[in-house]
């Protein structure tokens, strides 16, 4: 289509403007609106990470206080040496209860090496006898210091400390163990931000067969083929939906992993994840952070909106500002100079154009002036020629 | 009389009689059949390009077949 109007094509050039202009604030937005979604993202997952490894450090701080306390007392320390399982237990079930309420849930003690044993678990006292050769029962066996960590025991995962008892002579006579299910830590997590968590552990080091019976005994769904990768452990939503991950629990970066936003009807959130390694390093699960960003997610939309309308109405405006400018200084005159040329061709020699303009058209305005002088000069000599003749 | 002073008669008989805008009208024509028309006299001599011209610019301006 050819326009043979220098406004019209004006008008489509504007227009064209607009509609890229709109669509660039609109894509701008979009962007920044994912990438504040991202920022959330990585906030929730930053400041999980930070609080658990704060969880963690307080609750190894307590269960170190809670075995310090109780090395102080002769006579679990006797019965110990002694391996008399019975004085043990009557010795220390008592307390069990109160630990219990503390968020101590294992209890156990071993036997020194190298047989390093079960020798009693107050959290289950009939179960003893069975070698458990996790890395840290041979850290401490190696270092006779105490060691604390992750563990993911084939049902489980829990943080532990376990440390040396010594008898009065200064000889190791075994090893106690206070453990924490890291299940609680999501609870405690999200009481304290708003956010709900995950605990996944990777299939890898777990026992699919132990799980089914754990979750049987715990009167907990089987949901170990829910996902591919990884077992849910714990989780403080009730929506099994929104914990995705199609990648590795291995691969994901210390620093965590910002996943892709989840929508329920209105509601929106953002997902990240950040690994939980056991004490030997290994990456064995991952803690899932969901944060409802819906109220900012709205306020994130309505500003974008407003902005979107601001800019229509700016760059609307703004064309019409531009379309007036140009009519005013440059189509009206032009249209001026096309209507005296005519009439000056037509025989009306008295329309002047007059002009006190510098700019283009002016010029064009003098330029046009001084040619009708002169086509006027030129026609009356001619006539003066013809009258004489 | 030549043909094309005719033709200037009867561009000046609608002028009259449709009380038209004169030099608006003369003006336009002149352009588009390319002659002022104030040089055509009864003694103008006719060229067949030239009167096949002014009649087109007659019919383009006035809606007109001369």
């Amino acid at each position: 289509m050819k326009f043979k109007s220098i406004q019209v094509k004006v008008l489509i050039a504007l227009v064209v403007c607009l509609v890229l202009g709109t669509g660039c604030v609109v894509e701008l937005m979009d962007y920044f609106t994912v990438e504040n979604s991202r920022a959330l993202a990585t906030e929730a997952a930053t400041g999980s990470q930070k609080l658990f490894t704060i969880l963690e450090a307080r609750e190894v701080s307590k269960m170190t206080a809670v075995s310090d306390a109780l090395m102080m007392n002769t006579e679990v320390r006797d019965a110990f040496a002694a391996k008399d399982r019975s004085r043990l237990l009557a010795l220390t079930a008592p307390l069990y209860p109160q630990l219990k309420s503390e968020g101590i849930t294992n209890w156990m003690f071993h036997t020194s090496e190298p047989d390093m044993s079960v020798f009693l678990r107050l959290h289950n006292p009939a179960k003893f006898g069975d070698h458990l050769n996790r890395f840290i029962d041979k850290e401490v066996a190696r270092t006779h210091d105490p060691v604390g960590g992750n563990e993911l025991a084939r049902a489980g995962f829990a943080l532990r400390i376990i440390r040396p008892v010594y008898d009065s002579k200064g000889v190791v006579t075994g090893y106690v163990e206070f453990g924490e299910e890291l299940g609680q830590f999501i609870h405690a997590l999200k009481s304290q931000t708003g956010n709900d968590y995950g605990l996944l552990l990777n299939k890898k080091f777990v026992d699919k067969q132990f799980w089914a019976d754990s979750s049987a005994t715990l009167k907990r769904r089987d949901n170990w083929d829910d996902n591919a990768g990884f077992v849910v452990a714990d989780r403080t939503t009730a929506n099994d939906n929104i914990i995705q991950f199609n990648g590795d629990l291995a691969t994901v970066p210390e620093l965590g992993k910002v996943l892709e936003q989840y929508r329920d009807g209105n509601s929106v959130f953002v997902r990240a994840l950040f690994p939980i390694r056991d004490a030997a390093g290994n990456t064995v699960g991952a803690m899932f952070v969901v944060r409802d960003i819906t109220a900012v997610y709205t306020e994130m939309r309505k500003t974008q909106n407003i902005l979107l309308a601001v800019t229509v109405i700016s760059l609307s405006v703004g064309i019409f500002l531009v379309l007036m400018l140009l009519n005013r200084f440059i189509f009206q005159r032009l249209k001026r100079i096309l209507k005296a040329a005519t009439r000056l061709v037509g025989g009306d020699f008295e329309t002047e154009i007059k002009t006190d303009s510098d700019d283009e058209v002016g010029q064009l305005e003098k330029l046009f002036e001084q040619f009708r002088n002169i086509f006027v000069s030129v026609l009356a000599e001619i006539s003066e020629a013809q009258v004489t003749k | 009389m030549s043909q094309l002073y005719d033709l200037k008669v009867l561009i000046e008989t609608k002028i009259a009689a449709g009380g038209l805008d004169s030099a608006e009208v003369r003006g336009k024509i002149a352009l588009k059949a390319g002659r002022l028309l104030s040089f055509i006299s009864p003694s103008t001599p006719d060229d067949p390009a030239g009167v096949a011209k002014l009649k087109q610019a007659i019919k383009d301006v006035l809606n007109i077949n001369a």
